[in-house]
């Protein structure tokens, strides 16, 4: 059973202490009622994917090509693509690539929670950097960092997370393909961590999931 | 000669492309969704490259994803495949304005076949028959039972629009007729808001059968004989094979080159299939064209022993075909069986899974198209086609027998395959005796073939 999660990023920051004990509470709920329910669903189902939105939550289930790869996980030959098997993470510690069939983004060495981010290309085409988010600036996730020239239509890179601007993984002008990752993104500490500026453009930032 | 070309498509085509490409010495670049990441042609290419999610509107679909990976990795030319954008005219247009080459049809003689009317009526005017019927849209109930007279029961009564069966009937006499117009304008208007009707002779117990062409840019066409397509299933071929039983050697030999002339004579440029159904007199009946390479290519290429995605890949560089009709020979029989992912026992409802093992059979007159591996899961967001076995022997008979030997031979472990529908086919009289109808599977259902006989 992959798990694939919706980008609650840009929605976690500029929250109210209420608002973020309630957001706690509803990740609480998501792992320990509703995804077991899900999880339960989908195998049962004969599905081959389940989104589910709840207020600002969005959750997506995907099973794999066989509901049998869950169950082989880790014993299979297929060297660490297979996805793993559901956990009830709460979607707020989630790596934010976008990529449920690809491996964990680089940078993760230790067990603890992740300390960078890598913003992955959404299409393919060359990649040029925005000259004002170098290495070092600060950024909120969905911040563009640059685009994906697509026949010369630009597509943004964005933020997939809060931080700061770390090492560029990619040379300006190179191409890139969809999923690579291109920009590392060091993270600004836990999530539940007080936001680094509070600028309200971001907040209203539309609910669709 | 191209220098690079970009394989845009998956399976066992981007593999049969991919050796094409090797045996020119051309670069081969596949693109690929994040389904296919661990593919066989991903793993066999020089380069491959990620160009969208499994959703294949944002990955083999999309016309920019395609020309970008193909730009990007310094191609000079994109072969589409069959599916997918193989046929898309705005494609092809996109293509060429980013001065790439499209390997197919120029997107000018795209779009003057892709109506389905006009290219019947088009290649009527060229002397392909059509499939009698009323002359033009019905008027009234007095008009249609007229034309219904005129066409001869039973007649199928079709809508202009759309497609899918909606608003589509069969009637065999006038008083059917009368009611069944009534339904099908009603379900016409509902369905594609247009309830303008048409009638079309049925045609019972019919076969498939359809005539491959090449044509080089410079109006220099051939065909390559026929292929019988009649093992179907809801419109989806299983077997495919040449020569087809159901013709002589004089009638198959008139409709090559009745059909040559016709799209010559059209314009028709590249590779390109024209289906037939053929009736159980022996008439045969255009119904479409197919403006690119077909699954079941590999039947034509054992007989006459040609290349097709190498002659297609020259003709699309611009090269002249450089052989004429006269030097074309057909030898013995070939058979294709469509080795699918799905379980002929339940519905042929589609299968998915990891390959545990699989062994590819073998010998003389033995071919396995197949991009599977043991290990190699098979996503669920395409089609299940797992690969084509097709075999070659100087008669039909021997054709069979390797075929026999081939299914009986093939292994593939931890997904369920069709293979045993086809073994069971090779065991039925109605296929050895060549009768086999478009219907048949529909009707009977496939389990039924699974079934042993005494």
């Amino acid at each position: 059973m992959a798990r694939d999660h919706g980008s609650n990023d840009a929605r976690m920051k500029e929250r109210t202490p209420e608002e973020r004990r309630a957001d706690h509470a509803a990740i609480d709920r998501l792992a320990d009622e509703l995804l077991p329910a899900l999880v339960a669903k989908l195998g049962a189902s004969g599905l081959g994917e389940l989104d589910v939105r709840e207020g600002a939550w969005r959750v997506r289930l995907r099973m794999p090509a066989d509901g049998r790869a869950a169950r082989r996980a880790g014993g299979s030959s297929r060297g660490g693509q297979q996805p793993s098997p559901m956990h009830a993470t709460p979607p707020a510690h989630a790596a934010p690539s976008t990529r449920s069939s690809s491996p964990a983004p680089v940078a993760d060495p230790d067990p603890g929670p992740p300390t960078r981010a890598v913003a992955t290309s959404p299409a393919v085409g060359f990649y040029r950097p925005r000259p004002d988010r170098a290495a070092g600036a600060r950024v909120r996730a969905g911040d563009p960092l640059g685009a994906i020239d697509v026949l010369g239509v630009p597509q943004e890179l964005t933020s997939p997370a809060d931080g700061i601007v770390g090492a560029s993984l990619v040379e300006p002008g190179d191409p890139v393909e969809y999923g690579q990752d291109v920009v590392e993104i060091e993270l600004l500490g836990a999530p539940a961590a007080p936001p680094p500026a509070a600028a309200p453009a971001t907040a209203t930032r539309p609910e669709a999931g | 000669m191209f220098e690079r070309v970009l394989i845009a498509n998956r399976g066992e085509i981007a593999l049969r492309i991919l050796r094409a490409c090797r045996t020119m010495g051309i670069g081969a670049v596949l693109a690929y969704s994040e389904a296919d990441r661990d593919s066989l042609a991903a793993q066999l290419a020089d380069e491959a490259i990620c160009i969208g999610p499994a959703d294949a509107r944002r990955s083999y679909l999309s016309a920019s994803a395609v020309i970008s990976a193909a730009i990007v990795t310094g191609c000079d030319a994109i072969h589409p495949g069959y599916g997918f954008l193989s046929e898309d005219a705005g494609f092809a247009e996109a293509v060429a304005a980013h001065g790439l080459t499209f390997v197919g049809p120029s997107a000018e003689v795209l779009e003057r076949f892709a109506s389905k009317e006009a290219t019947r009526r088009l290649l009527g005017s060229h002397g392909l028959p059509t499939i009698p019927g009323s002359d033009g849209m019905l008027l009234d109930d007095e008009h249609a039972l007229a034309e219904a007279e005129r066409t001869g029961y039973p007649v199928l009564v079709k809508p202009s629009a759309g497609g899918g069966g909606k608003g589509m009937r069969m009637v065999r006499t006038p008083r059917e007729l009368v009611a069944a117009i009534q339904i099908c304008r009603s379900e016409a208007r509902a369905a594609f808001g247009d309830d303008s009707l048409y009638l079309e002779k049925w045609l019972e117990d019919n076969r498939h059968v359809e005539v491959q062409v090449v044509v080089d840019r410079y109006g220099h066409g051939i065909h390559l004989g026929e292929r019988d397509c009649s093992v179907q299933r809801r419109h989806q071929k299983l077997i495919e094979e040449a020569p087809t039983p159901a013709l002589s050697e004089a009638a198959r030999e008139e409709l090559g080159d009745r059909a040559i002339r016709a799209v010559v004579a059209a314009g028709y440029e590249n590779l390109g299939t024209l289906e037939f159904l053929v009736d159980r007199d022996a008439n045969f009946y255009f119904i479409e064209i197919n403006c690119r390479i077909q699954v079941e290519h590999p039947v034509t290429e054992l007989r006459t022993g040609i290349d097709l995605v190498t002659t297609q890949l020259r003709i699309a560089a611009g090269e002249p075909l450089g052989f004429s009709q006269a030097d074309v020979t057909f030898a013995g029989h070939a058979i294709e069986f469509r080795i699918n992912a799905e379980d002929a026992a339940r519905d042929f409802r589609s299968q998915a899974g990891i390959v545990e093992r699989f062994y590819a059979p073998g010998g003389p007159g033995v071919r396995m198209d197949s991009h599977l591996y043991a290990g190699y899961e098979v996503p669920t967001y395409y089609d299940s086609l797992l690969g084509k076995l097709i075999v070659w022997g100087p008669d039909r008979p021997s054709a069979i027998a390797r075929g026999r030997a081939a299914l009986d031979e093939l292994v593939v472990d931890g997904v369920i395959t069709n293979r045993a529908f086809h073994r069971a086919m090779l065991d039925n009289p109605a296929f050895i005796e060549g009768r086999v109808t478009t219907n048949l599977v529909d009707r009977v259902g496939g389990a039924a073939f699974l079934t042993p006989r005494s």
